[in-house]
């Protein structure tokens, strides 16, 4: 019962009326970072973590995640009313929820999708609080060649359980470690890759990398499809939410279903895209009214919103327990936990065990607050969107360009941007992946030197990390396993091929 | 002709293009690690040898991608940008690089104004009074909002000391 006494603490220093304002704050921007086009979740942090920098840690953290739930939220809002989805995991949510809203079950679509969506989320902070003591404990038997594996193990999933080429998400991971060298030798003190450019001895920040990658390429392809706000009016009426709400034990086995998904997706990197794709599909699979999914089926949009906050909310465990963010948004943050001073990683919980349970006790306060403020707020933020876009796309990019001048008051912070926007751009239209490079150029610095400690520690064998203990060998086993996944799993078809030809 | 009418850009070519890009990349990462030490030196592995592999990658990766834009698009009649589309494009990226060109020199706020008043009037139609005052109305809630509230300084330029703002 350790760490329900200690998540009682966590209540007692999240609930101060300053960090409720700081939480409904949060939310709201985040609704309206989610709602508009070319800002999402990642882009709303980084633009946001500048503010941050003076701020006392639990406090910025608590703004940082409600801001996280906001964004999440408001992607739905758009899925289900304007059939544009405002993040790339509120995708499946279009599915059904914007043909409900065409039936003009607005109302219903969009409190279903805010009650499993807070539901989902719920889960997987019990989730986070149940396993943080133990995840810890596990984590302190590390040493160098552990978190290497580890930080492998990460990237390893990435590159063999990604959608598309292998090859290209290669290559975006390590042009991300590429980037993350570039500056001032944390060991030895040397300038690596400045090729004699002053400006470039700090560093090139992942934050105007996110702001470039997701925020000037999305709405450089927005801009590309032409846009068109088709939106569906909603008018929030208090019956509707209240027969949605009463409707909702009904689908208490997708409930359970997606949330377990969306943990176990959030946990180990799959992120939340693929766990709401991956949760709609086996809702789906399993209903017995399969031929109503695509045309407004209420589970449609309960599984995927489900799966897409349980995985939202678990990514944040491995972020602050292991170091390892399990989104590109976590990652955002955990470079945000490094710039306010604090080293995520298992030490963090005995350390700072004000901040680890401030922030979990405040992701129960925020998500509770998160589904009051947007059905409180849905009519006006949809109708921000009607505002024409001559307006609205020149002041999401001078957001945008502030965002990146703010991270060191650096002019060629500006100039990178636009590159980055151009690069996320084409890398999103040739299926390349992009959160890869974020990853990479935040955990850079910190794989980099457990590879070089190790290194050390054997002399120069890559043996070590086989070597090392059960634990590294273990690791290393499940990380080639996923390297290699598309091969691996190739071979099994080829081998269960003739067996099923056989059969048939 | 193979490509379909309208298309500016084929994705074979931007396959290439993006191929070569990175792979360059790689190349040039891979030489500025060889200034400082790839192998092994006495305190363990040296400052370049982590860069140098993580540039190896990129352009091996990098020639496997272009291969593989030869297999997969070289026949395959698929566009990545068609005229209309990249106009779109062109017209908002554009006055995008303009407006960081402009501030740059000239500070975020003036930069910002001129940014939007250009984009209302030449874009969206509208009359110059009103899109003067949306871009003032603006700035002048981007400098509340971070100079005064979270008193993060943002670029000014020459002109902002001439109406007592430093």
């Amino acid at each position: 019962m350790d760490n329900f006494s200690n998540l009682m603490d966590g209540f007692a220093i999240a609930f101060s009326m300053f960090h409720l304002a700081l939480m409904a704050a949060g939310v709201l921007l985040g609704i309206l970072v989610g709602v508009l086009p070319g800002l999402g979740a990642p882009n709303g942090v980084s633009l946001l973590l500048p503010l941050t920098f003076t701020m006392d840690p639990v406090s910025a953290i608590i703004l940082l995640t409600s801001m996280y739930w906001g964004a999440l939220f408001g992607g739905s809002t758009t899925s289900i009313l304007f059939n544009i989805p405002g993040e790339p995991s509120s995708v499946a949510t279009t599915f059904d929820g914007y043909p409900m809203a065409q039936q003009g079950h607005a109302t219903h679509a969009l409190t279903l999708a805010f009650m499993s969506a807070g539901t989902g989320a719920m889960f997987g902070v019990v989730v986070i609080t149940v396993l943080s003591g133990w995840v810890t404990e596990f984590a302190l038997k590390f040493s160098s060649p552990e978190y290497f594996a580890v930080f492998l193990l990460t990237f390893a999933s990435f590159i063999g359980m990604g959608s598309g080429s292998a090859f290209k998400a290669i290559v975006s991971m390590m042009l991300g470690f590429a980037f993350a060298t570039v500056g001032m030798d944390g060991i030895s003190g040397n300038m690596r890759l400045t090729f004699g450019f002053p400006d470039l001895v700090k560093g090139i920040s992942f934050l105007v990398a996110v702001i470039g990658l997701f925020g000037i390429g999305e709405l450089l392809q927005t801009m590309e499809e032409g846009l068109r706000f088709d939106g569906i009016h909603a008018r929030v009426r208090i019956r509707d939410v209240l027969k949605a709400i009463a409707s909702m034990p009904g689908h208490w086995l997708t409930l359970l279903r997606s949330a377990i998904i969306g943990a176990w997706m959030g946990i180990t990197p799959g992120g939340p895209t693929a766990a709401s794709f991956m949760s709609y599909g086996l809702a789906k699979r399993f209903s017995r009214r399969k031929e109503h999914f695509g045309k407004g089926e209420p589970a449609g949009v309960v599984a995927p919103e489900t799966a897409d906050h349980s995985a939202g909310t678990c990514a944040i465990l491995p972020m602050l327990a292991l170091g390892v963010p399990g989104s590109a948004t976590a990652a955002v943050m955990m470079g945000g936990l490094m710039i306010w001073g604090l080293t995520p990683g298992p030490m963090l919980f005995i350390e700072r065990p004000d901040f680890v349970w401030g922030t979990i006790a405040s992701m129960y306060l925020g998500n509770v607050m998160a589904v009051v403020l947007v059905l409180a707020t849905v009519p006006m933020f949809a109708a921000i969107l009607r505002i024409p876009f001559s307006i609205i796309g020149p002041m999401i990019v001078v957001v945008c360009f502030i965002g990146a001048y703010s991270i060191s008051g650096s002019r060629l912070d500006l100039w990178l941007a636009v590159p980055f926007g151009i690069l996320g751009y084409t890398f999103k239209k040739l299926g390349y992946p992009i959160a890869p490079m974020v990853l990479a150029m935040v955990l850079g610095d910190k794989a980099e030197d457990a590879l070089r400690q190790s290194m050390i520690m054997s002399k120069g064998s890559l043996g070590i990390f086989w070597t090392n203990s059960t634990l590294s060998a273990t690791i290393m086993v499940l990380a080639m396993l996923l390297l290699f996944w598309p091969g691996v799993s190739l071979i099994i078809k080829r081998l269960r091929k003739p067996a099923v030809a056989a059969t048939a | 002709m193979r490509t379909p009418s309208g298309t500016l850009v084929s994705r074979f070519t931007m396959e290439l293009v993006t191929a070569l890009v990175t792979g360059s990349i790689g190349a040039i990462v891979c030489y500025g690690s060889t200034e400082f030490g790839i192998g092994w030196g006495d305190a363990g592995p040296e400052p370049g040898y982590f860069p140098f592999y993580v540039g190896l990658i990129i352009v091996l990766a990098s020639l496997f991608n272009l291969f593989m834009a030869f297999k997969h698009y070289r026949d395959r009649v698929e566009e990545f940008l068609t005229g209309e589309q990249a106009q779109r494009v062109i017209a908002f990226f554009g006055p995008m690089v303009l407006f960081v060109l402009v501030t740059s020199y000239l500070g975020i706020y003036v930069g910002m104004i001129l940014y939007l008043v250009g984009a209302m009037v030449f874009q969206g139609g509208y009359r110059l009074p009103k899109a003067a005052a949306v871009g003032v109305i603006t700035a002048i809630a981007n400098y509340i909002l971070f100079e005064v509230w979270f008193q993060v300084p943002l670029l000014k330029g020459p002109l902002e000391p001439l109406i007592g703002i430093h």
